[in-house]
């Protein structure tokens, strides 16, 4: 095979190309990979038809907009990855393919201030039991994401604000899970994870700039930057939660006085409610106030225009298109969001080019797991090099011709 | 923990029992009220089982008082136990592997007309109870030899439904299961709570008992050593409780 080294690199670029936009939407049709990628259709068609020979790619028949047209979707032999989401009071476990399907989930409920060898432990267990309940071996797993309710810094996958999460501080969880399912495991704050998902999967699909508050037993948030997560420097970026909000207010988890969470944490919104309802759970909280509790939708609200007020000096900053709200006490829909939309609008510039919107997130409760899955998608590396894929494609797919793409080889000289 | 509390669901006061010479209650108190979870915890022989075998009918204590809702009531068989709306799944879970789910729901109280089996009535029954308690199985007709342990536990606690119980007791729901079955037990506890019904959970696993109850009751040599907020103590109090080294006792 004579084919010039610049011409070889060329194609094994349009490969890797493929491949990463594939990964990155989850399926696509030969047409959308040619509006996503910029590649010619002959090209695209080539190089579906040599990635399919090499197992790298499956393709099965759809429709788009009436006509006939052929999904790509990365091969699931190519593996699984896991989202673990370790929540405030719960752990939740989710295998997803390249399809950015979820194939398996579990949930598990935790204790109070739950420890993390515990913890770990019991996530790596789960992730080992959902690849046996669907059939796949341990090899077919190539990374994990976790995702978790406290700054992270994403480099050394260690908590970087200390007291926030109990029993948690000072390891490297990511080399710690790392070593129970000797996988590489990628850690992230559980607001960023929500935000990417939002972002590609959700109500914030095709903005470019986002703010996703989670508010949950704590609050944080996510920043979607130009259509890129913002982390900040170690991780500590949107941390909502420990902006102080009241000077002589109480003395936060992190160390710190009147911080966000001091007013609005769940043990904060409980303890209002003690005297009045007994003692709720942060769940009784929202579905007593959907079921119409005065007292229960009192708090809500309150909290909702507590976080508005703080999610509006993040807004006024950074200027984004739409703020996702999501989060456990998201789920009380209106009754949190609309005050926190209110909240927010009342405090920053109108802006009349680009009035900003304040939604609900559409992932619900599945938006970290989610997001972890992606997470994991992303920093994965596929098999994209020449070498491992077949170059003769087969012709055994007799459908190509489907969609309005001719398969000519040849054509690849028209891209030098 | 008695703020704006209504009339528990179950309330028993000064509870004793003797087997011979064993003195295997002493003065228990004892309140369950609908939507919450009590774990009861303890160690071997603390009378967390004779406690909920009182409760079931199944043993008769010697002396005290059992209230629902706020009636004095004497529970001396497992059927007046079940008129009482209180249910009970025992660690054997006494399930038939060789019959279906929907079988096993209604064994022995399956629903007829004459001699016609209502089966799509029970189905029907059968699948908005597992809906309900967002059970995972492939589906009602799965035979129970084929479920795994987790889900013959959750089928365990669901025909207990059937009933309408206002209190279910779980012994060791969670022995023996792999994690993922824990999961989905615990999972189902939390919904059982959500739906409104009083749960009794007796459990050996301080994280389990944790991460479900609103009220830990620890026993000791048959008697009450300490009633705790879940959202508040520590792992280290309970085993404190549970092992004597520190004396909670004295009555509240």
């Amino acid at each position: 095979m004579a084919i010039s080294g610049s011409q070889s690199s060329l194609r094994e670029a349009n490969r890797a190309l493929i491949v990463d936009t594939i990964k990155r939407y989850g399926g696509l049709t030969q047409v959308e990979l040619v509006a996503a990628t910029g590649l010619s259709p002959a090209t695209i068609s080539t190089i579906v038809k040599e990635l399919l020979g090499g197992g790298i790619v499956d393709t099965q028949n759809t429709t788009r907009s009436g006509r006939r047209a052929q999904m790509v979707t990365l091969a699931r032999r190519v593996g699984l990855v896991a989202g673990v989401q370790f929540g405030h009071r719960h752990l939740k476990v989710a295998l997803g393919d390249f399809g950015r399907t979820i194939v398996a989930e579990q949930q598990m409920p935790l204790p109070v201030d739950h420890r993390s060898d515990t913890g770990l432990d019991r996530a790596a267990l789960l992730v080992v039991e959902l690849l046996e309940s669907v059939g796949a071996p341990i090899e077919e797993l190539l990374t994990i994401g976790l995702a978790v309710p406290a700054p992270v810094d994403v480099s050394t996958g260690e908590i970087s604000v200390h007291g926030i999460m109990r029993g948690w501080d000072g390891q490297q969880l990511g080399q710690v899970m790392s070593e129970r399912l000797a996988r590489p495991v990628v850690v992230d704050n559980d607001a960023n994870v929500a935000a990417l998902a939002e972002h590609e999967l959700g109500a914030a699909r095709g903005f470019q700039d986002v703010v996703y508050v989670r508010a949950s037993y704590s609050t944080g948030a996510g920043i979607i930057l130009n259509g890129h997560l913002h982390r900040g420097f170690a991780g500590t970026a949107g941390e909502i939660g420990h902006v102080q909000v009241d000077p002589s207010g109480s003395i936060c988890r992190c160390g710190n006085r009147g911080c966000l969470d001091t007013v609005v944490s769940s043990t904060a919104l409980l303890d209002l409610l003690r005297g009045s309802h007994g003692d709720l759970t942060l769940r009784d909280l929202v579905a007593k106030g959907i079921a119409g509790d005065l007292g229960c939708r009192r708090v809500l609200a309150d909290a909702g225009d507590r976080i508005g007020s703080v999610v509006a000096m993040l807004a006024g900053t950074l200027n984004p298109q739409l703020v996702v709200v999501g989060g456990e006490l998201a789920a009380a829909g209106e009754l949190v969001v609309g005050p926190l939309r209110q909240a927010v609008l009342r405090h920053i510039a109108p802006n009349t080019v680009a009035p900003l919107q304040v939604v609900a997130g559409e992932l619900g409760e599945e938006a970290e797991v989610t997001g972890a899955l992606l997470l994991a998608l992303r920093s994965t590396e596929v098999a994209t090099d020449y070498e491992t894929i077949s170059t003769t494609p087969e012709g055994s797919d007799g459908t190509a011709a489907a969609e309005d793409l001719s398969l000519t080889r040849r054509t690849e000289g028209d891209l030098t | 923990m008695t703020t704006a509390r209504p009339t528990p669901a179950l309330s028993l006061r000064g509870i004793d029992k003797s087997f011979g010479a064993v003195k295997a209650l002493s003065s228990i108190d004892l309140d369950i009220h609908s939507g919450e979870v009590v774990a009861l915890v303890g160690d071997n022989a603390a009378g967390k089982s004779t406690i909920a075998k009182v409760i079931a009918g199944v043993i008769t204590p010697d002396a005290g008082i059992i209230e629902s809702d706020g009636v004095p009531v004497t529970i001396p068989t497992p059927t007046s136990a079940h008129a009482l709306g209180i249910t009970t799944v025992f660690q054997e879970l006494a399930l038939a592997e060789n019959l279906d789910i929907v079988s096993n729901l209604y064994l022995g109280r399956e629903l007829h007309k004459g001699n016609l089996l209502l089966e799509s009535e029970m189905e029907d029954v059968a699948r908005q109870i597992l809906r309900d308690l967002r059970i995972r199985v492939p589906s009602v007709r799965t035979l129970v030899a084929d479920l795994s342990g987790g889900q013959r536990q959750a089928v365990a606690i669901a025909r207990t439904l059937l009933g309408k119980p206002r209190i279910v007791i779980l012994d060791e729901p969670t022995a023996s299961l792999s994690v993922s079955s824990t999961a989905e037990v615990l999972t189902l506890i939390e919904r059982l709570r959500d739906l409104g019904h009083g749960v009794v959970l007796i459990s050996h696993n301080m994280g389990d008992v944790r991460a479900v109850a609103d009220r830990i009751e620890v026993l000791r040599h048959g008697r009450n050593n300490g009633s705790f907020a879940a959202r508040t103590v520590s792992y280290e109090d309970i085993i404190a409780a549970i092992t004597g080294a520190v004396d909670f006792s004295t009555r509240r």
